[in-house]
């Protein structure tokens, strides 16, 4: 953005504050962060009894997690899952908000409503509903949703879509109409400006929801445990079952389920290393006042 | 009479199978070629590798013997199972087996959405006589509604070590509850506790209340009334906190050990029992400083506050514990189910399945064949004094009824001390909880 | 809700027309594939919830459940004796405090992230790993710390404090408000930033630091800017709070303390282990109706309208 040329006339706090302020939120999240790090690496009884630094250092977790959990199967499924859910929920929603933002209509200001309104239900509550219409696809009309992948990204798709929407909603508010209107006259179908202009210029935008719809797929517990089969599972139902096997006399084997997490943590955390550039530009939450 | 037709379409299928360039020629199997079983059992994260290599064994002895593949789907918790139950009753699709918790057994025959054996059944799978007896107390509600075929059973049990208790001049473990109170005291000083108890645990406290109060003569559930207001549940509850409380012989940590932490606890060689067990411990407990100075024993049947069993008490050592199979009615491959049945509840692989994780076999040759084992003596005289929880579809929630006490009681008991009109109070929470359940039952 | 859509539609269409758009080519067909999706996968499950929660679907019914009895509000009768109510307010100040404590939070990271300096990405990446961590993965953390003789009583126990137990009783309250807060605060501070960054240029000339006066300045100049993005995001903060499953039953378990049996939990016991389906679609429209009500009323309040003010220009 433009602020960028005049750095230090933008700073909005003095520097004592910058600083501790910077520095006390680093902490606040990094401490936990290192805990992980540093109990992945030590002995089950070292996190047992309440140690920080391990007084032992082993990578052994690592290498045991794959065989004792199944992650690197939960970890493709999410991977491929909530890679697609994120592609397709931005660019729907593009497709949505564009429709929103440009046009008036009957029942315009519903759906904008709507869209909020639809994030206050909770997902307990959809869980059974869903799975009873997933399964009557497959009783009725011979589709096998239930246990497959797709299945699971229409879930998250829908689920995402209502966000994603909205986040474009307020990005496209602000982008100027003259190139589309240039290009409408020299006859561009609808299509045309959407593809060649909207998105083009939405991007950081798009970045943003798609993350959202990433993170939204790469969180579920709930729907993942119910909506898929083994082979289909994601990486948080394989890190839930790997976590809440307690029954059977198991020690609790506590640094594995740290290194788990981490390897569960690390794709998301990546993505967003690579993507962060576009975060902040895409939300632009300017159009409620 | 119809195997000119089967033959001719099975050629005809081939034939297709052939032209889609499938490769894989037909395998001659016996009729059950092409069909996938689909069998629901629990994760285990314990013995990851052991349990893939366990599934492969059996997927190519079912392949050999039926020409079928066997799929199996895991589940995390007794939750996890119970979600994956409902959902697939209410689609009528998901697995064809469901290997189901004994306590969970009434819940899913409750849905009536599994087959119901009979001698026909009963026949396919080997006969009701190779198990044993005591094993098939929680297939049904009776002998001619029965749905749950015993696959193995983990009774419990409590494990001593051997060294704390020879030190502190006890000769042999308690029998009754007073006693094992009485020698938990004479095992606490310094670090060292008397009893390894998981106060935290989602399904162990419930057991002590279940067990205490059955041996009073009390079975929680008379018919269609809830008993759990009675003096003998009070009785359970107040020595099972007690022990923390009171007597001081548990570790106050404990509040908030889930069964794993209190394993981990006992393992350290520090504590002279640990209460709720079963051999699937074993490994977790050669692993640690107790290795080599451990046994177990079988729980006290006589309750407390007593020294001899009252006239209607029960001697239950442990519920009847362990893993029924369930066929699912929405099932298609009935017959491919029964044959997995067979197949795994056979003595072979009976006991193939215990020595890899340590769970009793509900065969009774197999079990027969490991009565030698002094180490599991105990534990098979356990299996044999197992009781079954009442068999009604409300279990499930006086289940988390009586848990509740405990999870309720937990902030109470880290202050150090619980009122008995505390513990009243939540009994009476539980009892409504518990009647209300039941009057629904069908 | 509708009807009062047709005033704010009579300004912008002559605008469109003006410039050479006529409504016939309204391309409302993009909406479809999102609209169908929707109704599809949300409300076509809702309105099904809303049926269960009419019939008496249990463990005995579910097998049959197309035939299961209707109890008319029999389930919602009995929902008020189930804890509901106290669900709802644990629910509703679990939600609303978590909100509360996180704003501060996220403006000030906003504002110390504004200005460029070396290692600005560095520290924007750290401050969102919170938000990005599974929850899951949050929860197991937190969990293993906050056990009775974890890492947290640990270092309490070194500066002289009894942690006691934070898993179980009233402390589990806070417990899952502490962790809630660790988990989402990045959520209005990326929001924050993004408004920051609408923020014109001039006005942050006019409102750099010259000295000591960098409160009044940020009061009057900045922080008004913020109070639209900054509202909006508390209303979807809260409302991702109140149904947080995974984080409370992570920590907790089920069955959970009182002090923690949140909304979701409730809802989640009820069908899955006491397996009464009807009346926990009850349960679930209930409190579904108790948040559309401030949310209602809230998008009444604000124009979300704005059609073509909004943003920069």
């Amino acid at each position: 953005m433009s602020t960028t040329a005049s750095a230090e006339a933008t700073r909005l706090l003095p520097r004592w504050m910058l600083v501790t302020i910077t520095a006390l939120l680093c902490v606040m999240v990094l401490v936990p962060v290192a805990y992980i790090l540093l109990a992945s690496l030590n002995s089950d009884v070292g996190v047992a009894s309440g140690e920080f630094w391990p007084s032992s250092f082993s990578l052994d977790s690592y290498s045991r997690i794959w065989t004792t959990a199944d992650l690197s199967t939960g970890i493709v499924n999410s991977l491929i899952v909530c890679a697609v859910t994120a592609v397709a929920s931005a660019l729907l929603g593009t497709m949505t908000a564009y429709v929103l933002v440009r046009y008036t209509f009957f029942g315009r200001l519903t759906i904008l409503r709507g869209l909020v309104g639809l994030q206050s239900i909770p997902g307990t509550l959809m869980l059974l509903p869903v799975f009873v219409l997933f399964s009557s696809a497959g009783n009725y009309l011979g589709l096998t949703v239930i246990g497959t992948r797709w299945g699971l990204f229409l879930a998250y798709l829908t689920f995402a879509l209502p966000f994603s929407t909205w986040v474009m909603v307020t990005y496209l508010r602000g982008l100027p109409r003259e190139l589309e209107e240039a290009a409408r006259t020299e006859g561009a179908s609808t299509i045309v400006i959407l593809w060649r202009i909207i998105i083009p210029l939405s991007l950081p935008a798009i970045v943003v929801s798609g993350i959202f719809a990433f993170l939204l797929g790469w969180n579920d517990v709930l729907f993942a445990s119910v909506l898929t089969r083994p082979e289909t599972h994601t990486a948080a139902v394989a890190l839930q079952i790997f976590g809440s096997q307690q029954e059977g006399g198991a020690l609790p084997v506590y640094s594995q389920m740290m290194a788990a997490a981490l390897i569960c943590a690390a794709p998301v955390v990546l993505l967003y290393l690579a993507f962060q550039r576009y975060l902040v530009g895409g939300l632009t939450a300017g159009g409620v006042k | 009479m119809n195997s000119r037709k089967l033959t001719a379409l099975a050629g005809v299928s081939a034939l297709a199978l052939a032209l889609a360039a499938c490769g894989g020629g037909d395998d001659g199997g016996e009729g059950g070629a092409g069909k996938t079983l689909n069998v629901l059992i629990a994760a285990n994260t314990q013995y990851p590798e052991e349990f893939q290599a366990w599934q492969k064994t059996i997927s190519d002895k079912f392949k050999a013997a039926t020409g079928a593949d066997v799929k199996f789907e895991t589940f995390a918790s007794a939750n996890d199972e119970l979600t994956k139950i409902q959902t697939s009753v209410v689609s009528g699709s998901g697995p064809d087996v469901y290997a189901v918790g004994t306590t969970f057994t009434p819940t899913a025959y409750s849905t009536g959405a599994f087959v119901k054996l009979g001698d026909e059944e009963w026949q396919k799978i080997g006969g009701k006589e190779k198990f044993n007896p005591a094993t098939l107390g929680i297939s049904g509600p009776d002998e001619q509604n029965q749905v749950g075929i015993p696959w193995v059973s983990r009774p419990f049990v409590m494990a001593y070590n051997t060294d704390l208790l020879k030190a502190a001049g006890i000769e042999k473990p308690a029998t009754t509850w007073d006693e094992l109170t009485q020698q938990a005291k004479q095992l606490t000083k310094g670090d060292q506790f008397g009893l390894a108890i998981a106060y935290k645990d989602n399904f162990d406290p419930w057991k002590f209340v279940w067990g205490m109060s059955v041996q009073a003569g009390n079975p929680l559930v008379d018919g269609k009334t809830a008993k759990l207001q009675d003096p003998t549940v009070q009785k359970a509850y107040q020595t099972y906190f007690g022990w923390l409380t009171n007597d001081k012989v548990v570790d106050p940590a404990a509040i908030g050990w889930t069964n794993p932490q209190a394993v981990a606890a006992f393992a350290k060689g520090k504590t002279g029992y640990f209460m709720l067990t079963t051999p699937t411990a074993i490994n977790s407990l050669e692993q640690g400083a107790v290795k080599g100075k451990w046994k177990f024993a079988v729980l006290p049947t006589v309750p407390p506050g007593a020294t001899s069993r009252p006239a209607n008490g029960i001697e239950a050592a442990s519920i009847l514990s362990g893993d029924n199979l369930l066929v699912a009615d929405y099932s298609k491959n009935k017959d491919l189910a029964f044959e997995y049945v067979k197949l795994v509840t056979d003595q072979e692989a009976q006991l193939d399945y215990y020595k890899k994780f340590g769970n009793l076999p509900a065969n009774a040759a197999a079990l027969q064949t490991l009565s030698t084992d002094a180490q599991l003596e105990p534990v098979t005289e356990a299996a044999k004094k197992s009781v079954a929880t009442p068999f009604t579809g409300a279990w499930a929630d006086i289940q988390l009824a009586l848990t509740n006490v405990a999870v309720q009681s937990l902030p109470d008991l880290s202050k150090g001390s619980l009122s008995p009109a505390q513990i009243d109070t939540r009994i009476a929470d539980a009892q409504k909880a518990a009647q209300t359940s039941l009057d629904r039952a069908k | 809700m509708t009807t009062l859509a047709p005033p704010p539609q009579k300004a912008p269409p002559q605008d469109v027309r003006r410039k050479g758009v006529t409504e016939r080519q309204r391309p409302l067909w993009l909406l479809t594939p999102g609209g169908l999706l929707m109704v599809l996968i949300i409300l076509i499950p809702l309105v099904l919830a809303l049926w269960i929660s009419l019939i008496d679907l249990d463990q005995y019914t579910l097998r049959r459940w197309v035939e299961a009895p209707f109890i008319g509000l029999g389930n919602y009768v009995e929902s008020f004796s189930s804890g509901l109510l106290n669900s709802i307010w644990i629910s509703v100040s679990f939600s609303v405090l978590s909100t509360i404590a996180t704003v501060p939070i996220g403006i000030a990271a906003a504002l110390v992230t504004q200005n460029k300096y070396r290692g600005r990405a560095l520290v924007r990446a750290v401050f969102l790993i919170p938000y990005v961590l599974p929850s899951f993965v949050v929860a197991t953390v937190w969990r293993t710390m906050l056990q009775p003789d974890g890492v947290v009583n640990h270092w309490l126990s070194q500066i002289g404090i009894d942690g006691g137990l934070w898993l179980s009783g009233p402390r589990s309250y806070w417990a899952l408000v502490i962790v809630e807060i660790w988990a989402a605060w990045p959520f209005i501070y990326l929001l924050s930033l993004a408004a920051l960054q609408s923020v014109d240029h001039e006005v942050h000339e006019a409102s750099a630091v010259d000295g000591a006066t960098w409160w009044p300045k940020l009061r009057r100049v900045i922080l008004p800017y913020l109070r639209g993005p900054v509202l909006l995001a508390c209303l979807l903060a809260t409302l991702n709070h109140i149904n947080n499953f995974t984080l409370p039953f992570v920590l907790f378990g089920a069955p959970a303390p009182d002090d923690v049996n949140v909304m979701p939990m409730l809802v989640y016991v009820t069908s899955f282990q006491s397996l009464r389906f009807g009346l926990s679609a009850a349960m679930a429209v209930l409190s579904l109706v108790l948040i559309a009500i401030p949310l209602f009323i809230y998008l009444r309040a604000v124009r979300l309208d704005v059609h073509e003010e909004g943003g920069r220009r």
